[in-house]
């Protein structure tokens, strides 16, 4: 479904990504983990076309996106969760939501999805009328995932959901990602520094160290791998 | 004479409100493009002054005053000039200012902006100057006959107190509310409307919805021009005005954006008022010439004791 | 480091033209050019070099004018000395402007800047001097600088301009320019590196205020007739403004060749149009604002200058090479990176007690206790948010703690600005460089020098020897925009280095090296721990930290979770899952 080839990124002064290769099969639960500076949210911005990559292709069901604008690719289907949640903050809850439906199929979905999301989240339920900036962190972050499914995605994209949250609040954040990836069968791919919990319910890995892919296979592979612990801290 | 006292101040208050009123308008224009863009529009003045004289040649060149008459049609001429300056504030944002934003001149570093603060000067100088010669210096405005009478509110309480509502200034205040109502219906309840909120609040969150900042953008700054032309419109009813009449106004909008908190477009709105009501208030006990001067004494004692502004949710960009 | 000898010429040039010319209004003309070239230099010494766009400077130049006006008018004095008075109170003016509006930031700064001389407009209106005529003085007219040949009125505008760019030039090559230059850049980092960025920008506005008020006096003298907007108005200001970034932002010669350029068309279109195109000036000027920050937004002189050199470069088949190796081999220093044994001191240089630092509820540091030995290196690691760059900022007084000690060689430090604690020892790097671009190696070096130097030659000094210890002599007289990444982190030490810090805070310096620059840089920094510099660095790259530092310092969310030697903290149970997670570790033992 999507397709990266050696993808090269980074910033004025500041290369990043070196010749990242990775594919997602529809259906499939992806993770790419790895340590701080590794690389993964500027790997997210080249998707989402926030930033535009030096040197590779991305395709994305045969889609090139490069020729694609960044506003346009949720139209097509790619949902992103950012890092840091990223709400609005001056708008209720509901309107957050509402902003998840821009798209075509988000809009034509809205009626039948915003009762799931609700079922799914239901604090959602409870504060749909509070302005998104006074919300928890751990609240905002299903804010951000909630917006995510009401664009009807066929791909869902997560950057580093547990981030800044306490333990607790970030295992429930992943029991709701495997409750949704049970219910939707949706295509996902996770970013996360927490290995573990990433490969949790991941079907494949990855792991990028660097700026480069260093590791890559299923997650009973991965989990035994001493070199996983040594792409983070050294040795 | 204490009743004369009263029935001055009454009668300023009332005044106050009354520009205060069309000067909310005018600031909510900004505020728009301030609180979307963050972008400083030196030219929004001459936005104005652009409206104020295109209602006036609707009015009279265009046939509005054959076909409406000299009661309704400089409204009807007032509230035309609106969607005009709306497609000419788009196509400025389109042309120039898209071109700035978001960027940074590399020799101009460390505070940001300033490359549109510097486009917008050179737009106001041009829209300013081009203006003298397009329409010539001769002080113009839009007559109509209500500007000549008055309601009656009175007498209250002992029998000298009565308190002089100009029907000219009266309607225009209303319609000022009148519009105020419907942008804020606009900006809340339309999709488009929260598109623009959303994209205020986090461009980059905005774009991963798939909301067309850019476009954003260019409507907010169209919509800023088109209300402040209005507000400019209905203040010719009242007032003559002449090419160079933003620049009198542009610290009158600042400081209306300022107190009103900047980001906020219900604060901006208030901002205006108060600014109406000083100046009105002011006339009480200054001489004419220093009531501009209040007004920038004003503007810089809010920029550097509270530089947040009084009304209104100031939301921090994300 | 140019000579003056093309200012010389290009007046001399000036001079014959002016002998020359005959028509009265050209005549007008060509002093008025040289007055707004002044302007627009006393405009760039504030917004220019610094970066602070002054939207006001009208304020100081309608001052001065009226200056002149009321001091002729009712004291009967001659603008001789009225110049310099007039000089006086734009410099005092400067001051009082400066000192509350510096305060602001961005858009208010500008606004604020906006308001004082429309505010000043209608006080002078009020004031009743709507129109002020100086009066003929027939007797002495040489005594009031009312000469009968217009040209003598170019003349004294000359060498008033001429005093200027001298002015401007000193200012330009001294420590004065390099601070504001270096304030322009990135004031954070200036201040980081010992310079005291209200205090050069007090000077900055006082100097520009002063020239722009002797411009302003100079200015009623040969118009005769003073109107507040003719001085006040915001054409006078945008005139100011246009003038030098039109030519030129921040150099001496983009105000010269902005008013050179621009006032001639200005004022001949006035002249043949106004008629029937009254503010065809104001169009022309606005439209040259608009043109210049779409094309070329700092002005033709860097344009044309940049275009130049690039062509030069192309022609003569020099590129930067970026491939060769750049760095001189330092002295003594081992090929491969081994762990060096540092004769280090036992004593404490750096001390942390209960440092907290809360932001509304969020809690960034939380009661963080650490000590850096003499000539260590610490390593401050943690996962994402942990608050690394937080504790940096509070050790190097960009913060105040909510509450601890930081004690430099057992003195408390909280509470000192930056550039104080850089010249206590302490300097820093950032994680975003932003060089001078167009200033060799050296130069960008020595910006950190002058917290140190007393005069111009030790600043070279001390900028040559750091930029021989981080090994970057070979390229020391390259532009910063020719360098890599590798060597700009190097220079960024240099720039440290150039303060003689006793403990350097470096932040991420190895982001996005590949593993031989990593290599080359961590030597460095290896080296200048021997030489007895105590070193804290904050890094996500494991590996070379790993072989790098003496001591690592493990934080997340805000507190410190482990200290100790990288082998033990590598393994150690409580950092794996900090940055793995706790199923990783169940898992590990399983």
């Amino acid at each position: 479904m999507l397709r990266l080839e050696g993808i090269c990124a980074g910033y004025s002064v500041l290369p990043v990504l070196k010749d990242v290769s990775l594919r997602i099969e529809r259906g499939q639960f992806v993770a790419i983990v790895g340590p701080n500076g590794a690389g993964k949210t500027t790997l997210f911005k080249t998707i989402s076309g926030i930033l535009r990559p030096s040197a590779g292709s991305i395709h994305f069901e045969g889609v090139d996106l490069l020729g694609v604008p960044a506003s346009r690719r949720p139209h097509l289907g790619i949902a992103h969760v950012p890092e840091g949640r990223q709400v609005f903050p001056s708008l209720s809850v509901t309107e957050n939501l509402e902003m998840g439906a821009f798209t075509e199929a988000g809009r034509r979905a809205w009626k039948d999805n915003i009762d799931h999301i609700f079922s799914l989240l239901p604090v959602l339920a409870e504060r749909r009328h509070q302005f998104a900036g006074t919300l928890s962190g751990g609240e905002q972050q299903m804010l951000a995932i909630g917006r995510g499914l009401a664009s009807a995605p066929k791909f869902l994209m997560l950057d580093e959901p547990s981030m800044g949250l306490a333990p607790a609040i970030a295992d429930f954040i992943f029991e709701k990602l495997i409750e949704i990836r049970a219910r939707t069968q949706l295509t996902i791919l996770l970013v996360e520094q927490r290995v573990a919990e990433a490969l949790e319910s991941a079907d494949h890995g990855y792991v990028l160290e660097a700026g480069r892919v260093v590791l890559e296979g299923n997650k009973e592979a991965l989990r035994a791998d001493d070199r996983v612990r040594r792409a983070y801290l050294g040795m | 004479m204490t009743s004369q006292i009263v029935e001055d101040v009454l009668q300023a208050l009332v005044a106050g409100l009354l520009s205060g009123a069309i000067y909310g308008l005018m600031c909510v224009g900004l505020g728009l493009i301030f609180g979307v863009m963050r972008v400083i529009n030196f030219a929004q003045g001459d936005f104005m002054m652009l409206g104020m004289y295109a209602a006036y040649y609707l009015f009279l060149a265009a046939g509005i005053q054959g076909i409406f008459g000299n009661v309704i049609g400089p409204y009807v001429a007032i509230l035309l000039s609106g969607p005009l300056l709306f497609l000419f504030g788009y196509g400025i944002h389109r042309l120039l200012v898209s071109r700035v934003t978001g960027q940074r001149t590399a020799g101009l570093e460390g505070e940001g902006h300033f490359a549109q603060l510097i486009l917008t000067l050179g737009v106001a100088l041009v829209l300013q100057n081009g203006g003298l010669i397009l329409f010539g210096s001769v002080l113009a405005s839009i007559r109509t006959p209500l500007s000549s009478s008055a309601w009656e509110i009175g007498p209250l309480w002992s029998d000298s107190i009565s308190i002089f509502i100009n029907k000219s200034r009266g309607i225009a205040a209303l319609i000022s509310i009148l519009a105020m109502t419907a942008l804020a219906m606009l900006i809340t309840r339309t999709r488009m409307g929260k598109a623009l909120r959303a994209s205020a609040d986090n461009p980059v969150a905005a774009t991963y919805m798939g909301i067309d900042i850019d476009r954003s953008y260019r409507i907010a700054f169209g919509l800023g021009a088109a209300v402040t032309a209005v507000a400019g419109g209905l203040l010719a009813t009242n007032y003559p005005f002449h090419p160079y009449i933003g620049t009198d106004y542009v610290i009158v909008m600042y400081a209306g954006v300022v107190l009103g908190g900047m980001g906020s477009i219900i604060g901006a709105f208030w901002g205006g008022m108060t600014i109406g009501l000083v100046q009105q208030l002011a006339t009480l006990v200054l001489p004419t010439q220093l009531q501009n001067a209040a007004i920038f004494v004003v503007f810089l004692l809010i920029v550097f004791f509270r530089p947040q502004g009084f009304f209104g949710r100031v939301v921090e960009r994300t | 480091m140019r000579s003056l000898a093309p200012i010389l010429l290009a007046a001399l040039i000036y001079t014959g033209l002016t002998l020359v010319v005959s028509n009265s209004y050209y005549q007008l003309m060509l002093t008025l050019v040289l007055v707004w070239a002044s302007f627009g230099l006393s405009w760039n010494i504030l917004s220019g070099y610094t970066g602070l766009i002054s939207f006001g400077h009208a304020a100081f130049f309608g001052l001065g004018a009226y200056t002149t006006a009321l001091g002729q008018i009712y004291f009967d004095l001659t603008p001789w000395l009225l110049i310099p008075i007039a000089a006086a109170i734009g410099a005092v003016s400067g001051l009082l402007v400066g000192f509350p509006t510096f305060r602001l930031r961005g858009h208010y700064f500008a606004l604020a800047m906006l308001a004082y001389p429309l505010a000043m407009l209608y006080v002078f209106e009020w004031l009743g001097y709507q129109e002020l005529t100086l009066p003929i003085k027939r007797e002495a007219p040489f005594a009031y600088m009312q000469f009968s040949d217009p040209r003598l009125y170019t003349l004294v505008a000359l060498g008033l301009l001429l005093g200027i760019v001298l002015i401007t030039r000193a200012v330009e090559r001294s420590r004065f320019g390099m601070a504001l230059l270096a304030i322009k850049q990135n004031e954070a980092a200036a201040e980081a590196a010992g310079i005291n960025t209200l205090a050069w920008k007090l000077r900055s506005i006082v100097l520009s205020g002063a020239i722009a008020g002797a411009v302003g006096a100079f200015y009623a003298v040969v118009l005769l007739v003073v109107t507040p907007s003719s001085v006040f108005g915001m054409l006078v200001s945008a005139q100011a403004l246009t003038v030098a970034m039109f030519g030129g932002v921040g150099t001496l010669w983009g105000p010269l060749i902005g008013a050179a350029a621009l006032i001639p068309v200005g004022e001949i279109l006035n002249a043949e149009l106004s008629a029937r195109l009254p503010g065809i000036q104001g169009v022309i000027y606005g439209i040259a604002i608009i043109v210049v920050i779409l094309v070329a937004p700092e002005g033709i002189f860097w344009t044309l200058r940049d275009r130049m050199k690039r062509s030069a470069r192309a022609t003569a088949g020099i590129l930067p090479d970026l491939t060769a190796p750049a760095t001189s081999p330092a002295p003594n220093a081992p090929a491969s990176i081994v762990r060096l044994q540092r004769i280090t001191s036992r004593e404490v240089l750096l001390s942390v007690r209960g440092l907290s630092k809360s932001f509304g509820g969020l809690k960034a540091v939380q009661d963080v206790n650490f000590d850096v030995h003499h000539g260590t290196i610490l390593g401050i690691i943690g996962p994402n948010g942990a608050g690394k760059t937080t504790l940096f900022n509070l050790l190097n007084g960009f913060l105040p703690p909510s509450s601890g000690e930081v004690m430099l060689d057992g003195r408390n430090m909280i509470g000192c600005k930056p550039h104080v604690l850089c010249r206590a020892g302490v300097g820093r790097t950032f994680q975003i460089m932003r060089p001078f671009a167009r200033m060799s190696v050296r130069d960008n070096v020595r910006v950190g020098a002058y917290v140190q130097a007393a005069s111009e030659q030790e600043a070279h000094r001390l900028a040559a020897d750091a930029v021989n210890r981080v090994g970057l002599s070979q390229v020391a007289d390259r532009v910063a925009a020719e360098l890599t990444t590798k060597q700009l982190r190097l220079m960024e030490i240099a720039r440290a280095l150039a303060g003689k810090p006793r403990l350097l805070l470096l932040d991420e310096t190895l982001a996005g090296l590949g593993h031989g620059e990593v290599d080359e840089v961590t030597a460095v920094v290896q080296r200048l721990a021997r030489e007895g510099i105590t070193i804290a660095i904050i890094e996500h790259t494991m590996l070379s930290m790993v072989r790098l530092v003496d001591r690592f310092l493990v934080l997340d969310h805000g507190a410190v979770l482990a200290d100790g030697e990288p082998q033990h903290i590598t393994r150690d149970q409580r950092v794996i899952e900090a940055y793995l997670g706790k199923k990783w570790v169940a898992y590990a033992q399983t």
